[in-house]
C-alpha cells in the first residue's frame, strides 16, 4: 500500500490540479496550474512566499488572497480546473486520506518558497550589475526549491539506510551532497574556488 | 564583542565562501525562515535543527551561485543574462526543467488575467 504522501509527492511532478482564483475567470480559461500556487502561497505565512506569489501585479493580488484566507488546502482542491481530470481525481483521491500531520506537512511543501526579495537580492549581488528580471527570480526559487528537497530526501534515505531517527543531522547533508555530486547533479566550477 | 562592519545590516561572515572575483557581505540566515518550512514539507521535523538549516542555506547559496556563474557563461556572448540561460543549464534535469517551464506559464497566465482584470476594472469605472 502506498504512502499517499509519497505518492502525492511523485504527483507534484505533473502540474497541480489548481483552481482559477474566482477573480480572474475573465483572463484565464485555460489549463492547470495557475491561481492555486498564489492562493496557497500568499497567505498567512509571512516568510514564506512562493516564486510566484507576487508576480507581476503583487500587492493588489495579495489582497485578494487574503480576503480568501479560510480556503484551505481540501476546498482548493474541490475547486475544477482545466487541468487532467485523471490526475485530479487522483489527486483528490489522496488528499482525502491524508492525516492532519500528512496535510500540514503538505502544505508547507506548497506553501514555501524563497521570498523573490532576497532572491533578488541575491542573484544581484551574485551578477554584480544585471537588472534581474522577475521570471529570473522565479525560475531561479524554482530550482532552488527543488534542490532543497533533493537534498532533504536524499538525507532521509540516508537516515534509514544508517537506522537512524529524529531531525535530519549536518552529516546527513553532507552526506547527500557528496551523493549528488557524484551523481553530477551540483554544477561545479571548472575553475577550484580558491579563497574559501 | 566588536564587529568590523558599522552599519547595521550587513555582517561579513566569518570563514564565508566569498567567491574570488565578487566580494558580497552576506547576512546569516537569509532564507532561515523560508528553508524550515521547505525542510518540513520536504521530509523534515517540524522543527529542523538549525545547524542543519544553516549547512542548507550554505549550500544552496553556494549552488546558485555556481548556477549563475555557469548561465552567464552561456549568456556572455550575448552580453545579457536571460531567463533562457538558466533554463538550458537544466535542460538535463527533467524534473526541473518541467517546474519551470511550468512556473513561467504560471506566471504568464497571471499576468494575463491581470491586465484583463485591470482593464475590466477601468472600464467599469469609466462607464460611472
Amino acid at each position: 500500500m502506498k504512502d499517499p504522501f509519497e505518492a502525492a509527492v511523485e504527483e507534484q511532478e505533473s502540474p497541480p490540479e489548481s483552481p482559477i482564483p474566482p477573480e480572474e475567470e475573465a483572463g484565464g480559461p485555460s489549463a492547470a496550474a495557475d491561481g492555486d500556487e498564489e492562493e496557497v502561497e500568499a497567505r498567512s505565512q509571512p516568510a514564506a512566499s512562493a516564486p510566484l506569489s507576487a508576480a507581476a501585479g503583487g500587492g493588489r493580488a495579495k489582497e485578494e488572497d487574503e480576503e480568501e484566507e479560510e480556503e484551505n488546502m481540501e476546498e482548493l482542491s474541490k475547486i475544477p480546473s482545466g487541468g487532467d481530470p485523471d490526475k485530479l481525481a487522483k489527486m483528490q483521491a489522496i488528499l482525502s486520506q491524508f492525516t492532519e500531520e500528512q496535510m500540514s506537512r503538505y502544505e508547507s511543501f506548497r506553501r514555501s518558497g524563497f521570498q523573490k526579495a532576497n532572491m533578488k537580492r541575491l542573484l544581484t549581488s551574485i551578477t554584480g550589475t544585471q537588472k534581474i528580471s522577475v521570471p529570473m527570480t522565479i525560475v531561479v526559487s524554482g530550482i532552488g526549491k527543488m534542490f532543497v528537497g533533493e537534498l532533504v530526501e536524499t538525507a532521509r534515505i540516508i537516515m534509514t539506510e544508517r537506522k537512524e531517527s529524529g531531525p535530519i543531522r549536518p552529516c546527513h547533508i553532507r552526506e547527500a551532497y557528496r551523493r549528488m555530486k557524484l551523481e553530477g547533479k551540483i554544477p561545479r566550477r571548472s575553475v577550484p574556488r580558491l579563497f574559501r | 564583542m566588536h564587529n568590523s562592519s558599522s552599519g547595521p545590516p550587513a555582517k561579513p561572515r566569518v570563514g564565508s565562501s566569498q567567491p574570488s572575483e565578487a566580494s558580497f557581505k552576506r547576512k546569516r540566515g537569509v532564507f532561515q525562515k523560508d528553508l524550515q518550512h521547505m525542510m518540513y514539507g520536504f521530509g523534515d521535523d517540524p522543527n529542523p535543527l538549525p545547524e542543519t538549516v544553516a549547512l542548507l542555506e550554505d549550500i544552496v547559496v553556494e549552488y546558485i551561485t555556481d548556477l549563475v556563474h555557469k548561465a552567464q557563461d552561456v549568456g556572455s556572448k550575448r552580453g545579457k543574462l536571460l531567463t533562457e540561460d538558466f533554463l538550458y543549464l537544466i535542460r538535463k534535469d527533467p524534473p526541473k526543467l518541467h517546474r519551470c517551464t511550468e512556473l513561467l506559464s504560471m506566471n504568464e497566465e497571471l499576468k494575463q488575467a491581470r491586465k484583463a482584470f485591470d482593464v475590466s476594472e477601468e472600464t467599469l469605472a469609466n462607464a460611472d
